[in-house]
């Protein structure tokens, strides 16, 4: 039964998040709680200042109402408590998306909450890394294929050292590369950011727009990584072309071309389905200093600018949400794995 | 070492011989190590690797130089860096002063003038300087100072900074009347003009004069305690050194030749230290099978659930880590790499019959996991070594490109931080960029060429032929 695979699946990765999120907010709980600390302090200031004017208070009254107001935070978000409680807590609320108040950095349209921070620039990354992943499996799968035919041969040869060549070699250097070549010395793309600003009006301008500025962190992603693709996908197709159904398609007369693309894609299919989806969530964790090169404005850029102006909560829910979409990317990887390989949702033991 | 083991180990070597690809790799790594060895010899800058970020190490280097090969690819070259000593040092008395003239010899044979000529030297109590710049064709700029305190103290004059109006006194007999009566000290590039062929274009549209260039300085001490030493002229060359230097003068090459270990120690270790575990560990789990199994399973599925640099970048950040301690961050995570491959390979393996007789003579656990389950994943742990050292040195260059890598350490990442943090991008410094990353890419290169090549021994449907 599909849907008792998936049901399952999907709550083994809640639990798991849920597990990961108690584990990070044990980690990271002393700096958390700095922040927060810090962040009450403001708050209390802030708000005897403005009870100070409106109320005429005298100052003992003030210094009393400014303990009350103290306590009464501190309680609010629980950290009188014992330290296992506090962490308790702290995981509850990043699991219900309540991240907290950022320090210094604000959403476009200026909120300091963290979800808020971080939601608007979620589908942000998501474009980028998508479109480039989409492109790069195409080309690599199609390579591998080409690859897989005729193995050993030139093509295949020089392609695997290609592949090899750029192995170690990190993807936001190439971006800085293509930035100094094709942005200033050639000024062809731009540098950087999503839009032009002024961002031009009319959706399609707008779309051209940020197909314009996306071209770059594509194109360079892209001609890094569809080597190492074509090169797994020959290595799985190569396996298959070596079973015995193979053979007997062959010797029953079918064209070469069909074994290739129906017989062989089509049982090669969930490794290499696999092999992609698991391309997108490296990329979607690998690449956020690639964001950063290009100022992107999505989350691996967020990353870098909280890092920079050390604002603890975006930094750590940024991370959470990062892993949220990670452990969902792979809760999905599994699921149309079952869909491709019926034996996987039988639940046997691997 | 038993001789079966010996045997097994000659006969992979037999195979891996035959991957020319493989070889490259292996040559490359000892080349890396002979780097690693003969650093002190390669690094022109002995120091550099205590004090990179000490700026008053690097004052004697011109800023923004390209490398010295540059010049075999342009028409005009450009003048080399330089620190000349002095050509000969002549020593006077006359009454109680004693008189010092030391002579610089420059040979001046490029195209392009150098950004700076600084001459330096160290002072100690009353003494006044003479110092005259000789040109090829006879010309003479001369300035002179008196120094009267005691203690000493450094003394540079740089003609781009201290001298402008000599250099624009000298040029004015000889340049265009309409450009002097527009220009200043100020406004004109000194260095240039000071090179430059006497004439109407000597400041604004400089043709270098080549020749010889004495540079004379004249110390005349008034007491016998006072000195003059460690006297030396700097030409801030446009091209220095085999990388260049970057926008705090330092030498990009000893830089890069200082990073060589690092990266391998972060590679080697980390992928050493985590393929390790992972082995042991997959093949613990794969052994005892049962409620063991899904209990390590569990364990590695919450490892395998974080998303690795985002993890690495928040821990760097909240800790601060050394390079040891990011070494051992990173070791946390790898370990997970080669589980699952290891724990199939070692469900396979257990199945022998060889593994039921040893248990039936009554071997323990450990002694069939050390003796006859680990002996035949060590190959296969060998190449996933290989492959897994890049993606440390990548995730390090990458945790430094943040700016959160140890700062008292010289790493290729920590290099390309500063240059991007400085604007070598925009601004086109290339090899202050360039060289770096392709280190990186050859050190992956190295290892990917090595780990590839056994990859495809112990795969054998992987075979072409």
């Amino acid at each position: 039964m599909y849907w008792r695979y998936a049901v399952r699946r999907i709550l083994y990765a809640v639990v798991m998040y849920a597990i990961v999120i108690f584990i990070f907010s044990a980690l990271f709980n002393a700096v958390a709680e700095t922040t927060q600390m810090a962040q009450i302090t403001e708050q209390v200031n802030a708000e005897s200042r403005g009870v100070q004017q409106a109320s005429q208070m005298r100052p003992e009254e003030i210094q009393q109402w400014r303990a009350d107001r103290r306590t009464q935070l501190i309680q609010q978000y629980h950290l009188d408590e014992p330290i296992v409680s506090r962490i308790f807590w702290r995981t509850l609320n990043t699991l219900t998306f309540n991240l907290g108040q950022s320090t210094q950095i604000r959403s476009s349209a200026g909120e300091n909450d963290v979800w808020l921070v971080i939601k608007e620039r979620i589908p942000r990354t998501l474009i980028l890394f998508m479109t480039a992943v989409v492109i790069d499996v195409l080309i690599g799968v199609w390579l591998g294929l080409r690859k897989a035919r005729k193995a050993g041969g030139l093509m295949d040869r020089t392609t695997s050292i290609v592949t090899m060549v750029l192995y170690g070699l990190p993807s936001w250097w190439l971006g800085m590369l293509m930035i100094m070549i094709f942005a200033f010395t050639f000024p062809i793309f731009p540098s950087g950011s999503m839009h032009s600003t002024p961002a031009p009006t009319g959706a399609l301008a707008n779309f051209v727009d940020l197909l314009y500025h996306m071209a770059l962190p594509v194109i360079a992603l892209v001609l890094l990584r569809f080597w190492g693709r074509a090169y797994i996908t020959r290595n799985i197709v190569l396996g298959t072309l070596q079973e015995d159904f193979i053979m007997s398609a062959r010797a029953r007369g079918i064209t070469e071309r069909k074994v290739l693309y129906g017989h062989t894609l089509r049982s090669s299919a969930p490794p290499i389905v696999t092999m992609s989806l698991l391309a997108l969530l490296a990329s979607f964790g690998g690449a956020l200093i690639f964001e950063g090169i290009f100022s992107w404005p999505g989350m691996g850029n967020l990353y870098w600018v909280a890092v920079q102006q050390n604002d603890v909560p975006v930094l750590m829910g940024n991370l959470a949400l990062t892993t949220g979409l990670y452990i969902a990317g792979l809760a999905l990887l599994d699921l149309i794995y079952g869909l491709l390989d019926p034996r996987v949702k039988v639940g046997g033991k691997a | 070492m038993k001789r079966k083991d010996m045997s097994q180990l000659r006969a992979f070597w037999n195979e891996f011989k035959r991957v020319k690809f493989g070889i490259v790799g292996l040559v490359l790594f000892v080349v890396f190590v002979l780097i690693v060895l003969l650093e002190p010899v390669l690094m022109p800058y002995r120091d550099a690797n205590d004090r990179w970020r000490d700026m008053t190490y690097w004052l004697d280097s011109p800023r923004n130089a390209k490398p010295v090969w540059v010049n075999w690819f342009t028409a005009k070259d450009y003048a080399v860096a330089e620190v000349l000593e002095p050509t000969s040092v002549t020593e006077s008395q006359v009454g109680s002063v004693r008189m010092i003239t030391m002579e610089f010899d420059y040979d001046f044979h490029y195209q392009r003038p150098p950004s700076d000529l600084q001459l330096v030297t160290r002072l100690t109590g009353n003494a006044s300087v003479q110092m005259e710049l000789i040109r090829p064709d006879g010309e003479t700029l001369s300035y002179q100072r008196s120094t009267s305190s005691s203690g000493t103290r450094e003394l540079r004059l740089s003609i781009a900074q201290n001298l402008q109006d000599k250099v624009f006194r000298l040029a004015i007999p000889f340049a265009d009347a309409d450009v002097i009566a527009v220009e200043n000290p100020e406004t004109i590039d000194a260095v240039a003009t000071l090179f430059a062929v006497a004439g109407p274009g000597m400041l604004r549209d400089t043709e270098p004069l080549e020749g010889n260039y004495v540079c004379r300085l004249t110390v005349a001490l008034g007491s016998s305690e006072s000195s003059v030493d460690a006297a030396h002229v700097i030409i801030a060359g446009g091209v220095a050194g085999w990388m260049g230097t970057d926008a705090s003068k330092r030498d990009i090459w000893s830089g890069l030749i200082a990073g060589t270990k690092w990266a391998l120690l972060i590679g080697l270790l980390t992928s050493f230290v985590s393929v390790a575990v992972g082995v042991v560990y997959g093949v613990v789990a794969g052994y005892f099978g049962g409620w063991i199994d899904s209990m390590m399973n569990r364990v590695f599925e919450v490892f395998l659930s974080m998303p690795l640099l985002p993890i690495l970048i928040v821990m760097s950040a909240v800790f601060k880590p050394s390079i040891w301690t990011m070494i051992i961050m990173m070791c946390l995570f790898f370990w997970v790499g080669p589980v699952k491959t290891v724990r199939s390979m070692a469900l396979q393996i257990k199945e022998n019959t060889y593994i039921e007789a040893a248990k039936a003579l009554g071997a323990s656990h450990r002694r069939i996991v050390f003796r006859h389950l680990l002996p035949q994943l060590v190959p296969y742990a060998f190449a996933t070594m290989a492959l897994s050292v890049p993606a440390a040195i990548v995730y390090e260059a990458s945790i430094s490109l943040i700016g959160l890598g140890d700062a008292t350490v010289v790493t290729w990442g920590q290099i390309l931080q500063d240059a991007y943090a400085s604007g070598a991008v925009l601004q086109g410094t290339w090899w202050w960029v360039v060289p770096p990353g392709i280190a990186i890419a050859l050190m992956g290169m190295t290892f990917a060429f090595i780990g590839f090549a056994m990859d495809t021994i112990l795969n054998p449907k992987l075979r072409t032929r």
